[in-house]
């Protein structure tokens, strides 16, 4: 019945688990009135294209940040815990885009009794360009501990 | 030897600056329900007391990226008509450069360290300082690296997060 993923499961070079995330307008719209954030390239359509020749308003590129999250949370259960979390706005996303979000470990390493595993991390659009690469640290329960 | 544009700026001396401290108000659950819905998150965490008590948390928790908002941006509530154009009242990330605006600004990247989670009720205070500034040459011009590092703190005066952001100028195209 544990899902729960352990420290000893994993290894450098494998790939986690995949979410699709589809932000439209209507999530844009949410984000920003919820934080209370009037940059006109996220609303203003003919502003974003005309002024800033985008192709599209663009979405936040926070959102990106919390997509990983939910990735990781979800990867990393009930008894890990996301630590780090590091993002470089590279491209645009833009609405209806339908991004794949996942990533690779890196590293993995016990340090003071605590399993950690470093991931690279992607959110890929259609178009196989990773708009928003990242980087995580994640704290993974170790087997070994928790039956002792 | 090109000038660097750092030095012609004089912005050096803002390296280590720390900037004003902030308190928001008590984070409400309607907002972290609001985050959580423009984010897709749907995890009961966000929704549902019992949900997250059940689980590692002492009470409703937000999505993690909710605490670089949980402050507000400190002089962002102005009215439309006294908004910049760009609909932006302030910058994020590279406070009180009086000059600053003298250049375009885009955000580069960001690093957060996750240290305790926010909770409904929450009083966040964020302490921020300019930690790093670099040059690099590009296409068309320098570009400037702004580095700021925000902390985060509840009311008990736990840390809750480390936030490093990186803002990019660049000369302004436009004028």
């Amino acid at each position: 019945m544990d899902n729960q993923i352990y420290y000893e499961d994993v290894a450098e070079g494998q790939e986690i688990s995949r979410i699709e995330k589809r932000v439209t307008t209507v999530n844009i719209l949410m984000y920003l009135s919820t934080v209370w954030l009037m940059d006109r390239i996220h609303f203003d359509h003919p502003f974003a294209t005309r002024r800033r020749g985008l192709p599209n308003v663009v979405a936040p590129g926070n959102m990106a940040g919390d997509y990983y999250a939910e990735l990781l949370s979800g990867w990393a259960g009930e008894k890990g815990n996301l630590r780090k979390l590091s993002i470089q706005f590279r491209s645009f996303m833009v609405p209806d885009d339908v991004l794949t979000c996942s990533g690779v470990i890196t590293k993995k390493y016990v340090s003071e009794g605590k399993g950690y595993v470093e991931l690279d991390l992607w959110l890929k659009n259609g178009n196989d360009v990773n708009c928003v690469p990242g980087k995580a640290l994640v704290e993974l329960p170790i087997r070994a501990s928790a039956t002792t | 030897m090109k000038e660097s544009l750092l030095d012609s700026l004089g912005w050096r001396k803002y390296i280590g600056q720390e900037t004003s401290t902030h308190t928001g108000e008590p984070v409400l659950a309607r907002d972290i329900r609001r985050y959580a819905l423009a984010v897709d998150d749907h995890n009961p965490i966000f929704f549902d007391e019992n949900a997250a008590k059940e689980g590692k948390y002492r009470g409703l928790t937000a999505p993690m990226g909710y605490i670089s908002w949980a402050v507000g941006v400190p002089g962002s509530e102005k009215a439309a008509k006294d908004l910049g154009e760009d609909g932006l009242a302030t910058f994020v990330g590279v406070p009180e450069i009086p000059d600053a605006w003298t250049l375009g600004w885009v955000r580069g990247g960001e690093e957060i360290e996750f240290i305790r989670p926010v909770y409904v009720n929450d009083r966040v205070t964020v302490r921020g300082k300019i930690v790093d500034m670099s040059e690099k040459a590009g296409k068309s011009g320098s570009l400037i690296f702004v580095t700021s590092e925000f902390v985060y703190t509840n009311q008990d005066g736990q840390e809750l997060a480390r936030h490093r952001v990186t803002m990019i100028a660049t000369p302004r195209k436009e004028s």
